[in-house]
């Protein structure tokens, strides 16, 4: 008989041994895939067969949930109470960032409609002043080639006077077309404070040059216009009529390339 | 021997035990807030003789993460991004009626699981222009490194999004197509 059960003392404990896994195996079976309700039961059930606890005053759950909880280094998940007390659930949900949580200043955010009436207007005009400036540039480019044919060719004894009356009304077209644009540009309305960057810059510093130009040029050349007429050299500061009208057209033309700068055509890029 | 197994056997049983307390922390994750850091925000507009790109770094944003869910906002200033050229912004303004209207807002939320992934794929809902324009599924790539989360992206907006008329340069409008980088640092706070 002490033989048989020494021989068997082995099996036994393998029986044994598998049985206690088994048992570690089932236990935290209630526990896996746990939903929150199935927690709560289960927490229930466990609870039914203890003493009852001391009541907190404020429980962990509401605690967590609450935003001022949830600081900058609370980033480590805290585990929540499985609870069934409605008045937790009850509690607010926090809402959705609005604008005024970002700090933005009310006048950042303020619509402005006269700002804005203001915008559509300045935008009108200085659309209109973009396109005058480009249609000036035909009757410019017909004076530029035209003063070719003004003065008068004393070598040969030509008069040339037809080619300078059409010097002189294309010049004249350039001038009245140039001050229609400039009029839309100094009539926009402000809309701005801030000092010109970029581009636009150059643009308005060039007014300064080409602006003046715009009044010598016609005077100038209406001095050698008479002098031209009266059969004579053209001389004195009148002969600086055609250097002042060129150095206008060169400034002119900067001017719009310089507002549309830098210009990228295609794959190259000035 | 047979002891040994007795052991390896309780050893392989142990994380089993343990793997219901992590699939715990997974369902049930804490309030959190954030809050944009850094960022830029980038347009670029193209026209046959110029490719402009216009640049803001004045955007805000806030987080808020409940139940699992977080919900996020951004703003920024329309009148903040710079272009380089003070009269093509004011244009800019002018055309995206930006007096009317003037801050740029994005929405989106994303579930709390996923804010760590390397790419986070949003459905924005923008606020621009005084019209609300969807873009789903636009994806972020994102770096961690400590608590920055690091962000960016380009969201696909386009002039007839936003009901916006393509502004014109020499008589030749813009194209539509106005893509935003976006690029931005988000932090627990």
């Amino acid at each position: 008989m002490a033989k048989l059960l020494r021989a068997r003392i082995p099996a036994v404990r393998i029986v044994l041994a598998g049985a206690g896994v088994l048992v570690l195996l089932s236990l935290p079976a209630p526990l896996a895939g746990q939903s929150a309700a199935s927690v709560s039961n289960v927490a229930e059930a466990d609870l039914l067969s203890l003493p009852e606890a001391p009541i907190p005053v404020q429980s962990s759950t509401s605690e967590s949930s609450s935003p001022e909880a949830s600081s900058a280094g609370d980033q480590t998940p805290t585990p929540q109470t499985p609870t069934s007390n409605p008045s937790q659930a009850a509690q607010p949900q926090p809402a959705p960032p609005s604008l005024g949580d970002l700090g933005l200043s009310p006048s950042q955010t303020k619509p402005d409609p006269d700002l804005q009436a203001r915008l559509d207007r300045h935008t009108r005009m200085l659309r209109i002043h973009q396109r005058l400036g480009l249609i000036t540039l035909a009757p410019l480019a017909g004076a530029c080639i035209t003063s070719a044919f003004a003065p008068p060719d004393l070598k040969k004894g030509k008069d040339n006077a037809t080619g300078r009356d059409i010097h002189l009304g294309l010049g004249a077209a350039s001038v009245t077309m140039y001050a229609f644009t400039a009029s839309y540009a100094i009539r926009a309305p402000r809309v701005s404070d801030q000092p010109a960057r970029g581009g636009i810059k150059l643009h308005k510093y060039l007014i300064w040059v080409h602006g003046p130009g715009m009044i010598l040029t016609p005077i100038l050349g209406a001095m050698a216009y008479d002098q031209a007429n009266n059969g004579e050299k053209v001389h004195g500061i009148a002969s600086a009529h055609a250097a002042v009208a060129w150095t206008t057209v060169a400034a002119y033309g900067a001017a719009i390339v310089a507002v549309s700068w830098p210009i990228h055509v295609a794959s190259w890029k000035l | 021997m047979k002891t040994t197994l007795l052991c390896a056997l309780l050893l392989l049983a142990l994380p089993l035990r343990a793997r219901p307390d992590q699939s715990q922390t997974d369902q049930s994750q804490p309030d959190q807030s954030w809050s944009l850091g850094q960022s830029t925000l980038t347009y670029h507009m193209s026209h046959p003789i110029h490719e402009v790109d216009g640049v803001s770094h004045a955007a805000r944003g806030k987080g808020v993460c409940h139940a699992g869910q977080c919900d996020f906002l951004v703003a920024a200033p329309v009148k903040s991004f710079d272009s380089g050229d003070s009269n093509r912004d004011l244009h800019m303004l002018q055309t995206t009626r930006g007096a009317e209207f003037p801050v740029v807002t994005v929405r989106f939320r994303l579930p709390q699981s996923t804010l760590n992934q390397p790419t986070l794929d949003c459905d924005l809902e923008i606020q621009f222009a005084g019209t609300t324009a969807h873009y789903p599924h636009v994806a972020f790539h994102q770096t961690i490194e400590g608590p920055a989360h690091h962000i960016t992206g380009v969201i696909p907006s386009t002039l007839t999004d936003f009901k916006i008329a393509a502004p014109t340069f020499l008589t030749v409008p813009i194209k539509n197509e106005i893509p935003v980088r976006v690029d931005m640092t988000w932090s627990p706070s």
